[in-house]
């Protein structure tokens, strides 16, 4: 699970089938999807969004959806 | 020759724009500033360049986006040249495949190969240009490098694809398309081939476009069967998956052939955003910059600026253009038009350009820098909670400068019931032209406090938002579907040139609007305040002013400004908020060696005075903020919802604010 | 007397023509009525199937 990634830390996904459709394609607009690997840049507070890094370009994405990704650590 | 920009978002297609045409359009460091297409003619005159908003691929997921495919799909164009942000080849590459596919004669420009020099990714642009089988001319477009090659390239080459079918989707995917391509023959000038492959990923625009000319049912079945295939054959879940795995490949070929990695440099951003988009110190962060920009604008440098110009203007401006008046005798009549209509009017409008300079100038910088884009990740999570996302936030910014801007940005968000919140709200922003209002009357109640007064409006237009968000978001616009996925830019350090370019466009506005509306605004409501139904020359009090303003005067009494004048202004502030402070200027014209500010004192109390700058913030959306939630809603229903719902929440807050401040001993 | 009335029919005038073009523009919305867009000669183009 994405959540389990403290910030700096990094994993690569392994399954993003869960997520909401919309989502999962905005993801894959922005070259994020199965395979991809990923480094967490910060946390927001309350349950706020996550700031992840992917081939050098940061993405910002809300914490119920990053819940829904499953991550490998590496 | 029509040339149209196409990218993906924050690419640089609009500098590029401004660099060839010469023009200035916006530009800004975050995804989606262009949202509507924008034509533009080439500097040396060889076509029209039209430029488009960013898009990831053509298979469109937000409205700005959908301008993009509905352009492809129903205007002819000539050329198109697709710009690629070099830092980041592969994703927009997915791009570049699929108009290959439209199979129209294509250009590249490969920007910002500075950026990504420096992070260590080295391209080959002839080497790509072999490749894919078009022109690739690397560019900077933020300085204008390369754009004398660009301009050259486009004017002298033909570039017609040279290689068909880059991709090959597979046996299954390919007999498909050669079926789908079939029933198509013959009724359409587009690439059949770039149909088909859209068709097959679910774009809903090419799904309108295709059934619109052949049977549905059939293509319908064609998809059908191959989606059960190809499931069957590979292990994939979705066709577009596959067909995006397919692209995936092939470029990823590409790229191992024409690009090379060595470690590059940290990018200074991800010091920046340790901090600013830290945990707990974002959201003070923001508001101390607002604070920051406040105290500028309004005590610091404003203030004096304006000061100063007031004083030319109401004094040797004021006395020439008497004199003048008096040297060509000129009657009573033309005198007091002149003096007390337009000096006062104008002037009184004019004032205050200072301070919206200095405003401007900061909102540019936010937007410049790629602050914005972390303003909405560090607000999503009071947004989320109110029923919108934190992308909403952007056209509320945007808002500050002009509500009109704002409300177009909000087609960069993508579910339908989000964006239509974020228009019905955004008016509640406090726009440029209401800031004279305030400079005003901080100024004559309290000067001691002025930014933080003014801070305090903002602030309360941003909680008013945010708590009828929460409010229609839970009973007329009830739906589970958000969406929130940003990307943030890599920080910029803002050229001079370009901020002020951005500043003066922006302010420019408002000086414009000084020569042309509002001084017609005031002859007419000098006129008015002059003639009476008693003859001309009348006491104002027995004006058509007064009277029409008396009309509304009692409904205010509660609220605070139960007087004419303040309704008068407050009529005219539909049309331009700007209007409020000239016709206040006509109505309490006073000679020159006191004060408006001075004179304010008499017909309001500090406590009447907050009233009215509340009400001012909220009443109503202006003219062109109405029409433009008119087109951009398409609903007659909500615009006039649009106007009401900040009628009624106007007058109740001003109410609260007055009566309870009263309670409490106020005054 | 002539000054006046020349300063008079141009003020009077330009402020007629002035204020029937802004009325005009506004009701346009978008770009052309605002601050920030000079030129919108694309037309804001919302295509018919966008406003669903």
């Amino acid at each position: 699970m994405f959540t389990s990634l403290k910030a700096g830390e990094k994993g690569k996904i392994v399954d993003i089938s869960h997520v909401g459709n919309l989502v999962k394609r905005r993801l894959l607009d922005l070259g994020i999807t199965e395979g991809s690997e990923i480094c967490v840049k910060c946390v927001m507070p309350f349950g706020g969004p996550i700031m992840i890094e992917s081939c050098g370009q940061c993405v910002g994405i809300r914490r119920k959806e990053a819940v829904q990704i499953e991550v490998e650590r590496i | 020759m029509e040339i149209a920009l196409i990218g993906n978002p924050n690419t640089g297609k609009t500098s590029l724009f401004n660099n060839l045409t010469g023009s200035y359009e916006y530009v800004g460091n975050w995804s989606g500033v262009t949202v509507e297409k924008k034509v533009g003619v080439f500097k040396n005159n060889i076509g029209r360049l039209i430029d488009l908003p960013g898009v990831y691929t053509l298979n469109p997921l937000s409205r700005d986006e959908g301008v993009v495919t509905s352009f492809f799909l129903n205007d002819s164009v000539d050329r198109l040249l697709n710009i690629l942000d070099a830092s980041q080849l592969e994703r927009n590459l997915h791009l570049t495949m699929q108009l290959l596919e439209f199979e129209k004669p294509l250009l590249i420009g490969l920007n910002m190969i500075d950026v990504a020099s420096q992070r260590g990714i080295m391209i080959d642009a002839k080497k790509l240009s072999e490749k894919l089988g078009v022109p690739v001319v690397p560019v900077v477009a933020r300085s204008g490098k390369g754009c004398d090659q660009l301009v050259d390239t486009i004017s002298t080459k033909s570039f017609t694809p040279v290689k068909k079918n880059l991709v090959n989707y597979g046996v299954e995917v390919e007999k498909a398309i050669a079926d789908l391509s079939q029933e198509l023959a013959g009724k359409t000038e587009h690439s059949k081939r770039f149909l088909a492959i859209q068709y097959f990923e679910g774009n809903e625009y090419v799904k309108n476009y295709v059934t619109q000319i052949v049977d549905g049912e059939k293509l319908q079945a064609i998809s059908a069967k191959l989606e059960e295939s190809i499931k069957k054959s590979y292990e994939v879940k979705t066709l577009p998956n596959f067909i995006y795995m397919k692209r995936k490949a092939a470029i990823e070929t590409i790229i191992a052939e024409t690009t090379s990695r060595r470690d590059g440099v940290v990018p200074l951003s991800e010091k920046i955003d340790s901090i600013v988009t830290n945990k707990y110190l974002g959201m003070p962060i923001f508001l101390l910059l607002m604070y920051l920009m406040f105290m500028l604008t309004f005590d610091w440098l404003g203030t004096p600026m304006s000061d100063a110009l007031d004083g030319l203007l109401t004094g040797p401006v004021a006395s020439g253009i008497e004199n003048a008046l008096t040297a060509v005798h000129a009657s009573a009549f033309i005198h007091a038009l002149i003096i007390e209509g337009l000096v006062a009017g104008v002037g009184g409008v004019l004032v205050f350009v200072p301070q919206i300079f200095i405003l401007f100038f900061f909102i540019s910088l936010l937007e410049d820098s790629g602050y914005m884009a972390r303003v909405a990740l560090v607000m999503d999570r009071i947004m989320e909670s109110v029923g919108l996302n934190g992308k909403a936030f952007i056209p509320m910014m945007i808002g500050f400068g002009c509500n009109v801007p704002g409300i177009m940005a909000a087609r960069t968000i993508e579910t339908p019931r989000e964006r239509l919140l974020t228009i019905l709200l955004t008016p509640l922003m406090s726009c440029s032209a209401r800031l004279p209002v305030y400079a005003l009357f901080v100024g004559a109640f309290f000067a001691a406090h002025k930014a933080f007064i003014v801070l305090s409006l903002y602030v309360l237009g941003i909680v008013v938002a945010l708590i009828l968000a929460k409010l229609f978001s839970s009973t007329m616009l009830k739906s589970q579907t958000s969406l929130f996925v940003i990307e943030l830019p890599p920080y910029r350090l803002p050229q001079f040139q370009s901020l002020w370019r951005s500043t003066w466009d922006k302010g420019k506005g408002f000086v414009r609007k000084a020569g042309t509306f509002i001084f017609a605004g005031s002859v007419f409501i000098w006129i008015l305040s002059y003639a009476g139904p008693g003859g001309l020359k009348v006491e104002m009090d027995d004006s058509f002013l007064a009277a029409i303003g008396g009309v509304i005067a009692p409904i205010l009494a509660p609220i605070g400004f139960g007087t004419w004048q303040a309704a008068a202004s407050l009529i005219t502030g539909f049309l331009a908020k700007e209007a409020i402070i000239s016709t206040m200027n006509i109505i309490y014209f006073v000679p020159s060696d006191s004060s408006l500010q001075g004179l304010l004192a008499n017909y309001y109390t500090p406590l009447a005075a907050y009233s009215f700058m509340v009400f001012i913030l909220l009443y109503i959306p202006c003219l062109a903020t109405t029409a433009t939630i008119y087109k951009e809603t398409g609903s007659k229903k909500w615009t006039a919802f649009a106007i009401g719902y900040a009628l009624v929440i106007a007058y109740v807050l001003s109410l609260i604010i007055y009566q309870g401040g009263k309670l409490f001993g106020l005054v | 007397m002539i000054a006046s009335i020349v300063i008079g029919v141009a003020i009077f005038g330009y402020a007629a023509w002035a204020l029937v073009r802004f009325i005009n523009r506004s009701k346009q919305g978008k770009c052309a009525a605002c601050e920030l867009n000079k030129s919108c000669s694309g037309g804001c183009s919302v295509p018919p199937e966008i406003n669903r």
